[in-house]
């Protein structure tokens, strides 16, 4: 082992470039697209600026709620530089939260508290200052709820009271618990739910995967370059049969995947908030040598450099249409149920371990293996 | 040590050569001459190891082909026609990766050595920037890194000038005579096989080789 590592190291150190480049593709590809995504996002949002003149819990929850809308991007001001910015069009429309908003709501009065502008350009004000009222609405009726519950506590002389904010808590929570409106998006069956709130979603472990597909493969080439007809007689007379040599060396791209997925695994928690799990590593190690072994068989049967990379695209381009892990392709899987039994990708979206397609591989290279072994090696 | 008896190859129906009988000592530099097509690749690859014959047996230190191949092979220093090296690397990491993998360990300044002795000194030079000379001697010295007491080399020296030329025959000469190797080599030099060889083998029906080699008074087996 040690001596294939280290001739292996010599080979490495003359690939460094393009070696790094296909182990780092996967994940530099996600964190690319991400950004990209998240651009995009950013350029749709409409701009809508915001005057507090109190800052009340209130006024502010009412400030939040319209920032959490994925098409809104607000921007906290004082009235006079909103006011500019409005005229200059580059807000879409401006509110201003009176003083006293907070006090007016207790006491369930809802006129003059929220006061709005819009130009000839704006074209959001009129859904954004639904949203406003909509809001209002809410904690006023909350507001106008916990005075009726308290005065009929009161009422009937009940022992434990409560307050108007108590109140309002609750009847929120209440609301919170059966919140059933948000849509949320799943691949098969998926048990992470991926809230859909923001634009279009999209898988990505299912686009790392594929762009894994296409790194494994083009890193593969090595077997295609070694196992060239004159460095066929030199095996002979080494201690590693081309075979054993060519497994060991499998093994060892093994180990650096291996590498290059626990960083990926990292970064895709630490920078894009995707939970990690030992189910997910697990699956995760599976989906690898499941790649390993299938490229290396391929590899192992192809003669042309230049064909093994035309064919090399097509299989990356196959999967990533019929996978469904780009675009959903649930299509199909429901018309054909044994689809999702085949897909390669499935089992590591899923969080399992055992995957049909790794089994077989393992099967294949086992046979290859002792019929390789018998032929090279013998001497009749 | 070498026995060669009664080697017989085909290829499917056709017969390359039919009972080939000799035997090789120890130190001897064996020429394999022959036109184009009369089987000495064939030859050599089969006392390689890397083909078996159709029939006839061969042994080699007492050791037979059939039954003891893989000791067999490390014996043999097989130098192949087509030059077998990673052209993308250095003289020294062409020679430390196949020592790597070799059977016998050695030490860099050894590898470096066995290549200086063959006048081969661009160690850190990239393979593919080696002139054709030079690149024949690395795919042999690549041959030799396991110490084999028997060097089949098929046309170590075609295609070079005459200074390497001269440097791989008197590296050769130099390992049949002091370390005692024996030495089966291909080579449609006449000049050359004249002032190397001890012994003449000549295969194919030709008579062409085997009369210009007798009448320079050198032993000339026919077959
Ligand atoms: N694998 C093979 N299958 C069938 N015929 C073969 C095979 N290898 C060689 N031959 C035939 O056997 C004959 C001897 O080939 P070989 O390569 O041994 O000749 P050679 O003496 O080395 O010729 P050259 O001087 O051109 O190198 C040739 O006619 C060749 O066509
Ligand atoms: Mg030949």
């Amino acid at each position: 082992m040690r001596a294939i590592l280290h001739s292996r190291l010599l080979h490495w150190k003359h690939q460094i470039i393009p070696l790094l480049f296909w182990l780092l593709l996967p994940i530099i590809a996600i964190i690319g697209f991400t950004q990209l995504m998240n651009g995009l996002q950013k350029d749709s949002q409409i701009p809508v600026g915001i005057v507090l003149e109190e800052k009340t819990e209130l006024a502010l929850n009412l400030a939040d709620k319209l920032d959490q809308s994925p098409l809104i991007r607000l921007d906290i001001l004082e009235e006079e530089q909103a006011l500019r910015q409005l005229e200059k069009h580059e807000l879409d429309s401006v509110f201003i939260i009176r003083e006293g908003y907070q006090d007016q709501i207790k006491k369930g009065s809802r006129n003059g508290l929220v006061k709005s502008y819009q130009s000839d350009l704006s074209f959001a004000y009129t859904p954004v200052s639904e949203m406003v009222a909509s809001y209002v609405q809410e904690e006023t009726s909350r507001m106008k709820t916990a005075f009726t519950v308290q005065q009929l506590s009161k009422q009937y002389e009940l022992e434990n009271t409560w307050t108007m904010e108590e109140i309002s808590e609750k009847s929120k929570d209440i609301e919170r618990d059966q919140n059933l409106l948000r849509t949320t998006f799943t691949f098969e069956n998926d048990n992470e739910e991926q809230t859909n709130n923001s634009l279009p979603s999209w898988n990505k472990w299912g686009l790392w995967a594929i762009f894994a597909l296409l790194s494994t493969l083009f890193l593969f080439d090595w077997v295609i370059k070694e196992k060239r007809q004159s460095m066929q007689t030199r095996f002979p007379f080494i201690r590693f049969s081309f075979t054993s040599y060519c497994l060991w060396n499998t093994l060892l791209y093994g180990g650096l995947f291996f590498i290059s997925d626990i960083i990926t695994l990292l970064v895709f928690h630490f920078l894009l908030d995707q939970p990690i799990s030992l189910s997910k590593l697990g699956s995760m190690m599976s989906f690898r040598l499941m790649l390993v072994t299938g490229t290396f068989l391929l590899a192992a049967n192809m003669r042309n450099r230049t064909t093994y990379y035309g064919i090399a695209f097509i299989i990356t381009l196959l999967t990533a249409i019929i996978s469904g892990a780009i675009i959903p392709a649930d299509g199909i899987v429901n018309q054909f149920p044994i689809m999702k039994w085949l897909n390669p990708l499935a089992p590591f979206l899923n969080n399992e371990l055992n995957n049909f397609w790794l089994y077989a591989f393992l099967l294949l290279i086992m046979i290859w293996y002792i019929r390789k072994e018998k032929s090279y090696a013998s001497y009749r | 040590m070498l026995h060669i008896d009664n080697l017989t190859k085909y290829y499917n129906k056709k017969q390359i050569f039919k009972d080939l009988t000799f035997s090789v000592e120890k130190g001897e530099i064996i020429g394999l001459v022959g036109e184009n097509g009369a089987g000495k690749s064939t030859l050599l690859s089969i006392l390689a190891t890397l083909q078996t014959p159709s029939a006839g047996t061969l042994t080699l230190n007492d050791l037979s082909y059939n039954s003891d191949w893989k000791k067999i092979r490390k014996q043999i220093g097989y130098v192949p026609q087509e030059i077998a090296i990673w052209d993308e690397f250095t003289v020294r990491e062409n020679m430390l990766f196949f020592e790597k993998l070799s059977w016998v360990k050695k030490t860099e300044e050894e590898l470096r050595q066995l290549c200086l002795e063959m006048k081969l000194d661009q160690w850190n030079e990239p393979a593919h920037t080696l002139s054709g000379g030079m690149k024949r001697k690395l795919n042999m010295a690549i041959s030799l890194i396991h110490d084999p007491t028997i060097i089949l080399l098929d046309e170590p020296t075609v295609g070079i000038d005459l200074k390497s030329k001269k440097e791989i025959g008197s590296y050769m000469e130099k390992q049949a005579k002091k370390d005692e190797k024996t030495i089966i080599y291909i080579s449609h030099d006449m000049d050359e096989i004249k002032s190397l060889c001890t012994r003449i083998i000549c295969i194919g029906q030709d008579s062409f080789y085997k009369n210009l080699l007798q009448n320079a008074g050198k032993n000339v087996l026919v077959f």
